[in-house]
């Protein structure tokens, strides 16, 4: 049973100086899911997702407590490297973020390329493939050579989609990815979520109730910084078990 | 339909107009008259003034081209060594440190721009010269001896002395406009090289120095533009000997600093004259520099914003 487990998190606390914005998570996700976190705006949600990658610490006076474990490993342990996490745990942020004054098959291919990735032909093969699979192919296929900013924010969000799977992370993590797309390619990213989730484990945060439910198989409420609950998504949403998740997904909350 | 602007607005308006005015009128006669002055030199020497490289105020035979010569390799050497410090300074001082340390030291190199140029001279003077004298060129000559740049011996002052001097000159403002274009990267474009399992030298390298090399050309065009007419600090550590050498050891000059030394003393109209004429040159020189920076500057950034 153990293999099926893509990460564990265990008792993990973030903190930005003195304030403690996520509280004490214990959480496991399997292999091959997809993994939704909702919650009140504020809550930490943000906060939690950037510390599965040790993003979080990069902020000035930052700091995580606890542990993330990655394959048997703790990313957090002493000797464990920043830099090798993010290359198995890959990040899609909230805002599309991709490089300026590069062109968008640089964009695509800089993680390979920063890991010694020189062969032409194979980053070709990597820049298609990973643009199929965000949806993102059959509009850019012409202009690889253009400037990735070029593109408009969905097309740039799926753009930096295609940046991560082109790391090929086994586990990605996803803030918000929608939020500034328009409908149609929501669903395209809803697709792929769907899509990779076959060989990759996906966690999302979302503010849109009815994108977890379509896309989830699991998911959390945070609020506060606490974990409130936690489970199939299906559960959650018909059949919660605590008061605060009912009154939140009912539109109630607060 | 046209609005009309109120009667207050006319009024500031009017104003605006009338010193924008001001400076164009300005400029146009700093440069007539500058034409006018050195009417006699040009009459007598045109354009070979460019081109020829004695200067002979006893004969009233004069050409710039040893001025020339100094004014841009001192800049050019200034800028080389200046740019890469300032650029490192400015990552340093923006990525690697904290906020506080950071602007501390943010503003020792800010008051560096403070200091009077007469009292760079001064320790370009008794510092700086003995310096290069005993140790730095001696060890460039031991090492880098079989270059022509490195020939012969130093009496501390000198071309080299005075590029040294220039770069400390110019260091605050190239860094300082630097570290304003590393800041204006938004924080989530260095996550994004972070995210992607970049170590911080390669997000320095793909997220800040990439995307802002026309920041930075612009930060060394100000800096340049500096080293080119500065003066004072020169004149004091150049030994003021038009020669063209190829060793950096050697004397020289530059079209700031001979004027400031001989303006004073010059006897006949001519050699007055031809002091004019060099700062038309020198004008003409750092306008042509601008220009062609900038040009360099705008057209990368219509690239980078395409
Ligand atoms: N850089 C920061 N410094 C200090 N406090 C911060 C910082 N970023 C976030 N916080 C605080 O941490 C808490 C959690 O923020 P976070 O961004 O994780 O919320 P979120 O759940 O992602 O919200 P949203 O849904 O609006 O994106 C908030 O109270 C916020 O004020
Ligand atoms: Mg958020």
């Amino acid at each position: 049973m153990t293999n099926t487990i893509a990460l564990e998190v265990k008792n993990l606390n973030a903190y930005f100086g003195d304030f403690r914005a996520v509280k004490d998570i214990n959480l496991t996700y399997h292999k091959n899911t997809v993994n939704a976190i909702i919650g009140p705006s504020g809550c930490g949600k943000s906060t939690y997702i950037r510390c599965l990658n040790r993003i979080h610490e990069e902020v000035e006076d930052a700091s995580v407590k606890g542990e993330v474990i990655l394959g048997g490993k703790n990313i957090y342990a002493e000797n464990a490297d920043p830099v090798e996490v993010r290359k198995h745990i890959g990040m899609v942020f909230q805002k599309p973020n991709p490089f300026p004054s590069m062109s968008i098959f640089d964009n695509v291919t800089i993680g390979p390329k920063l890991w010694g990735e020189k062969d032409r032909t194979k980053l070709e093969e990597i820049t298609e493939n990973c643009l199929k699979k965000a949806a993102l192919w059959d509009e850019v296929k012409d202009k690889l050579h253009q400037d990735g900013t070029s593109l408009s924010g969905g097309q740039q969000q799926r753009l930096c989609i295609a940046r991560t799977l082109a790391i090929d992370p086994p586990i990605i993590l996803m803030d918000e990815p929608t939020s500034a797309l328009d409908p149609i390619a929501t669903v395209k990213i809803e697709d792929l979520m769907n899509e990779i989730k076959k060989e990759y484990t996906v966690i999302v945060v979302t503010h849109n109730m009815q994108q977890a439910r379509r896309i989830a198989d699991y998911t959390s409420f945070f609020v506060l910084g606490d974990l409130i609950e936690h489970g199939l998504t299906s559960d959650i949403f018909t059949n919660p078990k605590e008061k605060k998740t009912e009154d939140y997904i009912s539109g109630n909350f607060g | 339909m046209k609005i009309p602007y109120s009667k207050q607005d006319q009024y500031v308006y009017t104003a605006l107009r009338f010193f924008s005015l001001v400076v164009v009128c300005l400029l146009i006669a700093i440069i007539f008259q500058l034409f006018m002055a050195s009417k006699l030199a040009f009459d007598e020497f045109g354009l070979s003034f460019v081109t020829d490289d004695f200067w002979n105020p006893v004969d009233d035979e004069f050409g710039a081209l040893a001025f020339i010569f100094g004014t841009v390799v001192t800049s050019i050497l200034a800028l080389l060594i200046a740019g890469p410090v300032s650029v490192f300074v400015a990552i340093y001082t923006n990525e690697f440190l904290p906020k506080k340390i950071a602007s501390v030291l943010g503003l020792f190199v800010e008051l560096i721009a403070a200091i009077p140029s007469i009292v760079f001279g001064l320790w370009g003077l008794y510092y700086l010269a003995p310096f290069v004298k005993n140790f730095l060129a001696p060890f460039l000559k031991k090492y880098l001896g079989f270059l022509p740049f490195f020939q012969g011996s130093s009496f501390g002052i000198g071309i080299l002395t005075a590029a040294i001097i220039l770069a400390i000159m110019i260091i605050p403002t190239i860094t300082s406009v630097c570290r304003e274009v590393f800041k204006s990267i938004p924080n989530l474009r260095k996550e994004a090289a972070l995210g992607l399992g970049a170590t911080k030298y390669e997000m320095v390298k793909i997220a800040i120095l990439k995307p802002s090399f026309s920041g930075i050309m612009g930060a060394l065009v100000l800096g340049l533009g500096r080293a080119l007419g500065e003066t004072m600090a020169v004149a004091m550590v150049i030994g003021n000997n038009p020669v063209i050498s190829s060793s950096l050891f050697s004397a020289g000059a530059t079209m700031a600093s001979v004027m400031a030394n001989e303006y004073a003393e010059a006897d006949s109209e001519l050699h007055l004259s031809a002091l004019c004429y060099v700062g038309l040159l020198l004008f003409v020189v750092t306008f042509f520099v601008n220009l062609m920076a900038r040009t360099i500057v705008w057209n990368n950034s219509r690239k980078s914003k395409r």
